[in-house]
């Protein structure tokens, strides 16, 4: 129940907090379905093969013309049509959603369908939905004809008078639905039936890994059993880049997007944004084995943190109070799936942090990154990459850092790259961040019976 | 009440920026006296929009409450009041002083908002779409378009839009380096983060957190999409009068705006560092309607589950809730809806609870609206007062139940409801109860 010694005085806890221990409490969750769009793969074979072949979906944008961008490439999913992954009677809602939220009802379906969950043999009431999501990119041709009777001769000026009245007429009436951030995950509870806790947690990068920890201390409490935890976004917008083209440290390197974003290397070029979704089926294991599902991984630990000044030390410490969780010693963990943004900053401390934690370890800690596979995305950043570790305790393997060359001697870790590597431990670490300091980890395990 | 939870979570700290003051004390004196903050739209020329009422915060200024402000230079409204109310939540805990003098673990302390989005800068996005636009051939040219964009859209006004930010100014400027959560579920997010941010303390994960939300969607986009989903009142006639839930004639609501925070603690925490307790967080539950995008269930499923529950969690029957704390929003449905489900889990004790909405008075601070009504339901067992729901003139026989009609009532409650639904069925509803040790 408590954890040993070492790791209790690293957290700086004053004697006697609780400490719930996720292991050996009698309700934890495990991995039981998965859902992956992404722009190397629709569905967990497809992402996990292109991981492991060193694909990237990192591309020239083609879903509009990107000239007058500094950054042109991003991790486009081209084909992507939500109405491959619905039933028929479903596709109807289509139209009130846009791009992201169509990308995340379809990413749920996909869920559902992997975890082979039978929803009228479970408990509707008891079914969460808990997601990450970021600012849904409004699609500019839904307000152009407003903007344009009521544009005046001066620069940046609207002419309000008419925008209330000519405006509103030929704007569609359920547009602001289109894009409030809860719609994907209530898209997905009306979609699913799910009455459970419903959730939209938007720390960016993190979000996904905070909705993870929640769901866990839901089904801790007792109010849930089977969730669905993820995200979904899309930044391939001429709106949202053409807005994070001004505050993000975003790549130029436009003449070979492949090798653009390159996690925790020295040759570094920037930020790589992408879009797709990441939903885990989470379950509580007693409820998971009774239905005899398949079973992905042990979710095991959680830890959250912020610090403004010191980003290492917010790591270190949520992958200290993750480990704790787990119940599990620096040398019990494989490796950790890293954030790893391909950015001077954010790997440094990314990568401080992480070796911080794993302190007293006998051999170096190993990192991995998939950025470099599918950009940065967003809210669904940290369910897609959570896919991943569930795919690599699932099959024994570890996809190596792609573009990875020679590490940032700033960076204190051993990065995996050029092959991937088999698993020989038992636990993987997942640690997400945004780069003002709010982070998280989370502790999944291969399945003990 | 019932002890399942080893760790007990208290209320040592509130404060809120609200369209009816911007301390407790005024705000609550306002709603006793039944006053509405309603009025004209002053943010931006609404003039011709079907709605161009609502009620805002007056004069506000940052900087009347911190005086190193210059992070949120350019963050949007929703930012500021956020970062106001909290200034006044963690002085009123005595967490300001003991923050800067170590005296508590900052690594203990969580934040858990349910903070809306910052606001689109309308002007130059509508203008440089326009300039992009050829509406013959309804073609957008995307490179006019970036290129517009880049050069007329603020570095860091556009930033600080992002969802993340405003917990995360919070928590860098007064050093609250525990969990760092945001949730935006539409109109239940303050009441869910608060919530969420009690189940955390009461798990071990924080010893205190500083819980609740903010929000202005009284800007061209907000209020352009709320009407268009004719959601809001359009009684340009009467605006003060246009907020009337549970009246028959109500047609819409009011939008608000403003913050509502409170530092939420561990009992013995509390206790052990002296802090004045002013309440105790005893229930919370949140369900999904998963029925409708834009209406609620029309038989109040999901709803009744979330006001069961909440009841459970704190282990009171309904008998013993002394006030509850609509959500009430004057719109048709949601007041219909929310009376049969409290009649449904109240059953025979529905009659006697008193139930009231202060919407009629400040309207809907969307995602902060939970937390300011928690904070009402605080005051009023700590004074003894019930705020009125105001407007109320013609009884509609589908809302039949005693919802304080106009005029505040003396009464001791000891336990109080407060009910949260949001767009898209997200429903939550909190328990509060007196602090009796």
């Amino acid at each position: 129940m408590w954890c040993f010694p070492g790791v209790w005085d690293a957290r700086g806890f004053p004697e006697g907090t609780l400490v719930t221990d996720m292991v050996s409490s009698a309700r934890r969750g495990v991995v039981t379905g998965l859902g992956v769009l992404s722009s190397i793969g629709s569905d967990p074979e497809t992402f996990w093969q292109s991981l492991l072949a060193g694909k990237t979906g990192i591309k020239r944008i083609g879903l509009f013309d990107p000239s007058e961008l500094p950054c042109q490439i991003a991790g486009e999913m081209t084909d992507f049509d939500a109405k491959n992954f619905l039933d028929k009677k479903d596709r109807k809602q289509l139209r009130v959603m846009a791009r992201t939220i169509q990308l995340a009802v379809a990413c749920a379906q996909s869920a559902i369908t992997h975890s082979k969950v039978d929803k009228k043999a479970i408990d509707l009431t008891r079914f969460g939905v808990i997601f990450g999501a970021g600012m849904v990119a409004m699609e500019l041709p839904e307000t152009a004809d407003a903007a344009a009777v009521s544009k005046t001769p001066e620069r940046g000026k609207i002419d309000l008078k008419v925008w209330g009245t000519r405006g509103l007429e030929v704007i569609q009436p359920l547009w602001m639905l289109r894009y409030l951030p809860n719609m994907l995950a209530c898209q997905v509870s009306i979609l699913h039936d799910a009455q459970g806790p419903n959730n939209t947690i938007t720390q960016d990068d993190v979000a996904g890994l905070l909705a993870l920890g929640e769901a866990m201390r839901i089904m801790r409490r007792d109010h849930a059993d089977f969730f669905l935890v993820g995200g979904a976004e899309s930044r391939v917008n001429p709106m949202s880049m053409t807005r994070q083209s001004l505050f993000l440290p975003l790549s130029t390197h436009n003449a070979d997007p492949a090798s653009a974003c390159r996690p925790f290397d020295a040759g570094r070029t920037g930020l790589v944004l992408g879009e797709g979704s990441g939903i885990l089926a989470v379950e509580e294991v007693g409820h998971a084995r009774r239905r005899g599902a398949e079973i992905y991984a042990d979710v095991c630990g959680f830890g959250a943190a912020f610090n403004g000044k010191d980003q290492a030390e917010a790591i270190e410490r949520s992958i200290r109070i993750a480990m704790a969780q787990a119940g599990i010693g620096p040398d019990e963990v494989d490796h950790v799936n890293a954030s790893g943004m391909g950015l001077e900053k954010e790997d440094r401390f990314e990568s401080k942090g992480i070796a911080a934690a794993f302190r007293g370890r006998k051999d170096p800690i190993e990192v991995t990154s998939i950025k470099a596979h599918v950009g940065h995305l967003g809210g669904s950043s940290a369910t897609v990459e959570l896919a991943a570790v569930a795919l690599a305790l699932r099959h024994g393997l570890v996809p190596a850092t792609l573009n990875h060359t020679v590490t940032d001697r700033s960076c204190p870790v051993k990065v995996i790259a050029g092959q991937p590597r088999p698993l020989s431990r038992p636990y993987v670490v997942k640690t997400s961040f945004t780069t003002e300091g709010q982070c998280a980890a989370a502790v999944l395990g291969r399945h003990q019976g | 009440m019932s002890r399942k939870y080893q760790r007990r979570v208290v209320i040592t700290g509130m404060g809120v920026i609200t369209p009816l003051g911007c301390d407790i004390d005024s705000m609550f004196k306002s709603l006793l006296e039944g006053r509405s903050g309603v009025g004209p739209i002053q943010n931006f020329d609404a003039s011709t929009f079907p709605t161009n009422f609502a009620a805002e915060v007056p004069g506000f200024q940052l900087s009347n409450w911190i005086m190193d402000c210059a992070r949120w230079d350019h963050s949007g409204i929703n930012s500021k009041f956020a970062a106001a109310a909290a200034q006044q939540a963690l002085s009123a805990a005595g967490l300001v002083d003991a923050l800067n003098s170590g005296k508590v673990d900052r690594n203990r302390i969580g934040v858990y908002l349910g903070s809306g989005e910052g606001i689109h800068d309308f002007h130059n996005l509508m203008w440089e779409t326009a300039n992009s636009y050829e509406p013959q051939t309804r073609k957008l040219d995307y490179p006019r378009f970036c290129k517009g964009g880049r050069e007329t859209f603020h570095v860091g006004s556009e930033a600080d839009q992002e969802l993340h930010t405003t917990a995360m100014h919070l928590a860098a400027h007064f050093g609250l380096n525990g969990p760092n959560f945001n949730c935006l579920t539409a109109c239940a997010a303050s009441s869910q983060a608060i919530g969420e941010a009690m189940d955390l303390i009461r798990i071990g994960d924080s010893d205190m957190i500083l819980a609740g939300g903010s929000h202005s969607m009284i800007h061209p986009l907000g209020v352009t999409g709320f009407n268009l989903l004719t959601a809001l009142s359009t009684n340009k006639a009467n605006p003060q009068g246009a907020s009337r839930p549970f009246d028959k004639e109500r047609d819409g609501f009011v939008l608000g705006e403003g913050a509502g925070m409170l530092v939420l603690e561990e009992l013995e925490h509390a206790k052990k560092r002296g802090a004045k307790i002013l309440a105790e967080m005893t229930g919370y539950f949140t369900t999904a309607d998963a029925f409708r995008v834009t209406d609620s269930h029309p038989e109040g499923r999901g709803a009744i589950a979330c006001i069961d529950g909440a009841l459970k969690d704190a282990g009171v029957t309904p008998s013993q809730i002394g006030y509850v704390n609509a959500h009430g929003t004057s719109t048709q449905v949601n007041d219909r809806v929310e009376s049969l489900a409290i009649k449904h889990v109240f059953g025979e004790a529905a009659r006697k609870a008193p139930v009231s909405s202060i919407k009629s008075m400040m309207g809907h601070l969307i995602a902060a609206a939970g937390a300011v009504e928690l904070i009402t339901c605080v005051e009023a067992m700590r004074t003894g007062w019930l705020p009125p729901t105001i407007n109320y003139e013609h009884p509609d026989p589908e809302c039949d139940l005693d919802y304080i009609p106009n005029k505040a009532r003396q009464a001791k409650a000891v336990h109080c409801l407060s009910n949260s639904f949001g767009f898209g069925g997200q429903n939550t509803s909190l328990v509060v109860s007196a602090y009796t040790g």
